[in-house]
């Protein structure tokens, strides 16, 4: 296969450089460096679904109400112990007193560390798979045995609208990704156009002397590959800085629904991808539209 | 005798206009040498569009090298342009291609090697004395100059079929009489030369060429050329 780049000197000076560029380097340089972005965002977003949510989507908390602080530590024991017997359950850490009422604190303030006011007792569960709402139900019921006032929520039921969102949004950076990429491919045919209405007479004059349309579409793929292959590296560059900058900031986020959000390896490498996916697509773009419009000449 | 191309009720229309060319009919043997004449605006640079593939007709069969031209596939074309040369009528010149650029340019588009045409380009270069002037651009050259490095292009290819029109238009008669000598030696080479011209000077300068007239877009033959075998070609000195 000939590459884009191997076409003899003499076959360059055919369509010189400075005509046909201009702005388009620059114009694939920001049209890629948008498309890096988006496309880290997508990355990042379905990075945090999958490793945040699903973390947090596998625990589950269990409540003890019982009125009597006694019998409420008591069966918060019992409970736990029994948790970590049942199958598909990895962990139950009972979560102390102190821990519980300073959960309360930014509500009731000082007055939460009074032992006069009840705080249920918690037990922090986290199973080996995301449990399903009909499980926790059951375990409900098994546990309620133990302790009557038992409550277990499950973390995948409250996590449902974040999901909804992160979907969203991955679905709205992967259009704008693919919106990107079809105003890249119309920006080359309108350049790849205007190349050819400018160097039309040799295009004509090559054709008369026997040029095949693929010699012609050769010199303009060249072309277009070389300001695809510019906007790419400078698109890289200025989008993988503001990357590096968003990722030390989410370093700095206290775990949670973000903790995930940082890129992750292979994602760098998806993204050092997209440059050439856009000078091949460019390549492509451009060889389509020379082959197409030189079929309208005999 | 198998002609080389071969017209057969040939009629071109541009748009929806008036037809430029009707009924031509001829037939051009291998190794033959004509001139194509007529007055401004009868047809001679259609038809010679119509030989060197630039328009297919809009009636009737041409045939080329034995080949149904009017319903031949696009992508076949090129394959048979290799084996026609021009002379433009405007030169058409690549105005940011140096003359030697210019005149290699058939070719590397044949895929011949950089080591391989250098020679025959250079010859080239100085058989129409344009040696010192190979790294020139077109717009450097005057116009006999550029009309020579046309030529040169034209023929380097030692093409099958040669295609001029109006050759000798901007060069002195000394030039035009040299150039003519360049067509008849690759004519003799076998390589079938139409020239079109209305200058009737040139007519007389080979004897045994033969003679198509174009008027008002319609073929005539003073020469018979169009019936008959062709006669071997004597340049008048």
């Amino acid at each position: 296969m000939r590459l884009p780049f191997t076409i003899a000197a003499h076959d360059r000076k055919l369509i010189p450089d400075g005509r046909f560029t201009g702005a388009m380097p620059w114009v694939m340089a920001i049209m890629i460096f948008l498309t890096l972005l988006a496309a880290a965002a997508a990355l990042v977003l379905a990075h945090a679904a999958s490793k945040g949510g699903t973390e947090l989507s596998r625990q589950a908390t269990a409540q003890i109400l019982d009125d009597d602080p006694g019998a409420r530590q008591y069966q918060q024991n019992r409970v736990a112990t029994q948790l970590e017997k049942m199958p598909g359950v990895a962990s139950a850490d009972v979560v102390p007193d102190e821990e519980a009422r300073a959960l309360l604190e930014p509500w009731l303030g000082q007055a939460a560390s009074d032992a006069d006011i009840p705080v249920p007792a918690l037990i922090d569960i986290e199973f080996v798979t995301t449990p399903s709402r009909e499980r926790l139900a059951a375990m409900q019921r098994e546990l309620s045995r133990i302790a009557p006032t038992i409550r277990i929520d499950g973390n995948a039921g409250w996590l449902q609208p974040w999901f909804g969102l992160m979907r969203s949004l991955l679905l709205l950076a992967g259009g704008i990704v693919l919106l990107l990429l079809l105003a890249t491919a119309a920006t080359v045919a309108l350049a790849v156009r205007g190349a050819l209405n400018t160097h039309r007479s040799t295009i004509e004059i090559m054709h008369m002397m026997g040029s095949t349309d693929l010699q012609a579409a050769r010199l303009f793929q060249r072309r277009v590959a070389l300001d695809a292959l510019f906007g790419g590296v400078v698109g890289l560059m200025g989008a993988a800085v503001i990357l590096l900058l968003l990722q030390e900031r989410f370093a700095t986020l206290e775990p949670g629904l973000l903790a995930g959000a940082a890129m992750p390896l292979y994602g760098w490498l998806l993204l050092l991808l997209i440059p050439a996916a856009v000078t091949t697509l460019s390549m492509a773009m451009a060889r389509w539209t020379v082959l197409s419009t030189l079929k309208k000449m005999l | 005798m198998q002609s080389v191309a071969e017209f057969d009720n040939v009629g071109l229309r541009y748009g929806t206009g008036a037809e430029t060319l009707t009924d031509v009919s001829f037939r051009l043997f291998p190794g033959s040498f004509y001139f194509l004449t007529g007055a401004s605006g009868a047809g001679k640079t259609s038809l010679l569009k119509l030989l060197y593939l630039a328009h297919r007709p809009s009636r009737g069969v041409i045939r080329m090298f034995g080949e149904d031209l009017v319903n031949m596939p696009r992508a076949r074309l090129p394959g048979f342009r290799r084996r026609i040369g021009v002379v433009f009528q405007d030169f058409r010149l690549v105005p940011h291609l140096t003359a030697f650029d210019n005149i290699a340019l058939p070719l590397r588009i044949a895929g011949i090697s950089e080591r391989d045409l250098e020679g025959p380009v250079n010859e080239m270069l100085a058989w129409i004395g344009l040696t010192e002037r190979a790294d020139a651009r077109p717009a450097t050259l005057s116009g006999g100059e550029q009309q020579r490095v046309a030529i040169a292009r034209a023929v380097i290819g030692r093409p099958e079929i040669l295609v001029a029109d109006e050759p000798t238009g901007n060069v002195d008669p000394d030039m035009a009489l040299r150039l003519l000598k360049l067509f008849a030696a690759l004519n003799r080479l076998g390589t079938t030369v139409i020239v079109a011209t209305h200058d009737i000077h040139l007519l007389q300068e080979i004897e045994g060429a033969q003679m198509m007239r174009l008027d008002k877009g319609r073929l005539s033959d003073p020469t018979g050329s169009l019936k008959h075998p062709p006669r071997p070609l004597v340049l008048r000195n």
